[in-house]
């Protein structure tokens, strides 16, 4: 099966941990497809999320060779397992690109001409989604059998952004949910819906997030294979109007939500851990 | 991702002139244009307006850098600002401080006959009182007196309506218009002001006040059409609107008050025939102001009215019909950042200004189908939308502009052109003290959990 990946940034610890995690179960990418690591956007949406501090700082983690200390500087440590292999740690999607002989190319649209003439090339039968802009519909025809995201909630409780936050909220099991892409946002049908019982034991909201990113990076793995193998199939979710119909589209979420939200990680990790020396 | 815009469009001075005209849909214009009937006559009202502000400038030439200041403040604003996802997620101000400042702007906005002036123009300075404001201020104020104790915001809610008694009309009802500028009985403005009269009267226990709140609730059922609204001469431009939803929930809160079902039924007549109005599409229609755009301030006018009234008589039906729009507007906010000040049929072709009141009026409206509902969404929503509002507020400047809310954003937008209204404060400090309330009670249930 031939894969392709589409990701935020060559420096994407995500993109590059999906494409080593595929590689090994057998599914060397045929390409990956990326946007601009420092375009305007990206880099004023990245200050609004981290503040400039955490942006400096993965900047110089990232683009600013160090040699040898890679894994300490993850912003994901859960990643490091997924970013090995062969005893070779991984660092940008290059250096994976380079060991596995795969072309990349950046592209300032994903959804541009030029993006899906470059998809076509590539013929893909699977486009795993590792971040970057909405995908539109011409883009979402080239690969034959679709394109595959994780989503960090399960679905179809909760959709869109700070989806573990909202789930936490909400009081919904924390997990991941693999599946197909379509025009809406997590909208597609469902490929797979994981609980993540590991998130009774984290110590934080980013803690959270990102072990549910490694675990999904996991599933996603299991997924392609399974799609390989014909042994999985797809539920579609239910269909509202969400222009009008309120239906469970969450967005990005204010800091004192976040805040709340974090406080009932602790209660719940504080519990599962009573629990436990109860038991 | 949509946002004020880049500035191109806007040249401040060439808006002002070409929009001043068209903003005559603030309750301050029924003098202009009520004896009008038509399109000419609001004309000669938007004109004969220019022409007074204008000349306000060379009656006060010291407002000539207060007035360059804030043009120059929203153009360089809106020039630089770019919006995205993560624009209105950290408090930059706090609640509390945002909140002393609104409220103190309507403190010194209060003139010695008790009444609360309409705006601070930047080119004519304060206005005179203006009834309809004042009364429905009276609330915020007592909210504002007992969530921080503050003697001075009791004592201006006890002389306001000190003030309306004194401005009543024999059959009841209240002026439109400016203190002074107008004699003829408005529905609108006397459904604004039993608001307040029903609040002090829960407040005083004060049988005049009770008397008087009665007497403008007769007059207002005894006006009302057999359709349930409210059209003919009390009406602005002698038609009905939708947005006089507003008096409906006024006269739900006087039944509960009075304990008289009369006015309960003729809220809910009202209610029947705005909810007549309401679209598939979440789209509200019967605004109704010839001549002007249906700014955001009266779409959430129609919502908040409808929305208070269903609470108020546990009407379900007007409860979801409500949530459509108010979910659009969410929607529309959460995906772009911003809520134009006026929209078309549908919700569709925005402008691109921000009407400051419409857009703490929704928050108002978020906050309680959060309060309702438990939908965390709401919360979240208006937390931002708080953030946007707390950001525009001026901190420095001189009186009538430190702390004040500006019709538009920028300032020079369509609604209510280089003015500081009183009730857009009034609707920015209801946000913010809902806000503060509903965490607490937020907070105080996680913890009981």
């Amino acid at each position: 099966m031939r894969v392709v990946i589409l990701c935020p940034s060559v420096y994407s610890e995500t993109a590059c941990a999906m494409a080593v995690r595929l590689a090994q179960a057998g599914y060397i990418p045929a390409g990956a497809l990326t946007l601009p690591t420092a375009d305007r956007g990206t880099l004023l949406r990245k200050l609004g999320q981290w503040g400039v501090r955490e942006v400096v700082r993965y900047a110089r983690a990232k683009m600013i060779s160090r040699g040898g200390k890679a894994q300490s500087r993850l912003r994901n440590p859960y990643l490091a397992p997924l970013l090995s292999r062969k005893g070779k740690a991984f660092r940008n999607l290059r250096e994976v690109a380079a060991a596995d002989g795969f072309p990349i190319v950046t592209c300032s649209d994903q959804n541009s001409r030029r993006s899906i003439a470059q998809l076509r090339a590539w013929s893909p039968d699977l486009v795993v989604f590792a971040g970057g802009s909405i995908l539109r519909k011409p883009l979402l025809a080239v690969p034959r059998m679709g394109a595959i995201n994780v989503h960090l909630a399960l679905l179809p409780e909760i959709r869109g952004m700070n989806s573990p936050e909202w789930s936490l909220l909400k009081d919904i099991p924390s997990g991941v949910t693999i599946h197909y892409m379509d025009a809406g946002i997590d909208t597609g049908p469902i490929l797979r819906r994981c609980e993540f019982a590991d998130g009774l034991h984290c110590q934080s909201l980013e803690d959270l997030r990102n072990r549910l990113i490694a675990f999904g990076i996991e599933k996603a793995a299991e997924v392609v294979a399974a799609l390989d193998q014909g042994s999985v199939s797809a539920t579609p979710q239910p269909e509202i109007d969400s222009e009008i119909g309120k239906d469970n589209q969450f967005f990005v979420m204010h800091e004192w939500l976040q805040a709340r939200a974090a406080e009932k990680l602790m209660q719940r990790s504080f519990a599962a851990a009573a629990g436990k020396s109860d038991g | 991702m949509s946002s004020t815009g880049s500035g191109r469009a806007y040249s401040p001075m060439t808006k002002y002139a070409a929009a001043s005209g068209a903003d005559a849909t603030s309750p301050v214009d029924v003098s202009a244009a009520a004896g009008a009937h038509g399109h000419s006559g609001v004309k000669a009202g938007r004109i004969a307006r220019i022409l007074a502000e204008s000349a306000g400038l060379l009656r006060g030439p010291q407002r000539l850098f207060p007035l360059i200041h804030s043009l120059a403040h929203d153009k360089i604003r809106i020039t630089f600002e770019q919006r995205h996802l993560y624009s209105y997620t950290k408090t930059k101000r706090p609640t509390a401080e945002a909140l002393e400042s609104v409220v103190r702007w309507i403190l010194d906005a209060q003139r010695p006959d008790g009444g609360i002036a309409a705006y601070y123009s930047l080119l004519t300075g304060l206005s005179e009182s203006y009834p309809e404001v004042t009364g429905y201020i009276i609330p915020t104020l007592y909210d504002f007196a007992r969530a921080s104790g503050e003697q001075c915001a009791l004592s201006a809610a006890q002389h306001a309506t000190r003030w309306l008694l004194s401005l009543q009309m024999e059959s009841g009802a209240f002026p439109g218009g400016l203190q002074g500028s107008d004699s003829q009985p408005s529905v609108f403005n006397t459904g604004q002001i039993l608001q307040g009269l029903v609040r002090a009267c829960a407040e005083s226990g004060s049988a005049d006040i009770r008397n008087s709140a009665i007497a403008a609730g007769n007059w207002l059922a005894d006006t009302q059409q057999s359709d349930g609204s409210w059209s003919g001469a009390g009406a602005y431009q002698e038609s009905a609107h939708t947005y006089y939803s507003m008096v409906a929930w006024s006269l739900a809160e006087l039944a509960e008050c009075a304990a008289d079902e009369r006015f309960g039924l003729a809220a809910e007549r009202n209610l029947e025939w705005v909810l007549s109005y309401f679209r598939p599409s979440g789209w509200v229609d019967g605004i109704n102001l010839r001549g002007h755009p249906d700014y955001l301030h009266f779409i959430a006018y129609a919502l908040q009215g409808v929305l208070e009234c269903a609470i108020l008589r546990r009407r379900k039906d007007a409860f979801e019909a409500v949530e459509k729009p108010a979910w659009v507007l969410l929607r529309k906010f959460e995906t772009g950042k911003h809520l134009a000040g006026a929209y078309e049929q549908d919700f569709k072709g925005g402008r691109k200004f921000s009407c400051v009141t419409g857009n703490a009026q929704m928050s108002c409206v978020w906050l309680r189908l959060f309060e309702v509902t438990h939908d965390l969404r709401y919360l979240n929503a208006a937390l931002k939308m708080n953030e946007t509002l707390k950001q525009l507020l001026p901190s420095r400047g001189r009186k009538g502009i430190v702390g004040g809310v500006s019709g538009s954003y920028p300032v020079w937008g369509a609604y209510q052109p280089l003015r500081y209204i009183s009730w857009g404060n009034k609707f920015v400090a209801d946000a913010l003290m809902m806000e503060q309330r509903l965490k607490r009670e937020f907070e105080g249930a996680s913890c009981a959990s």
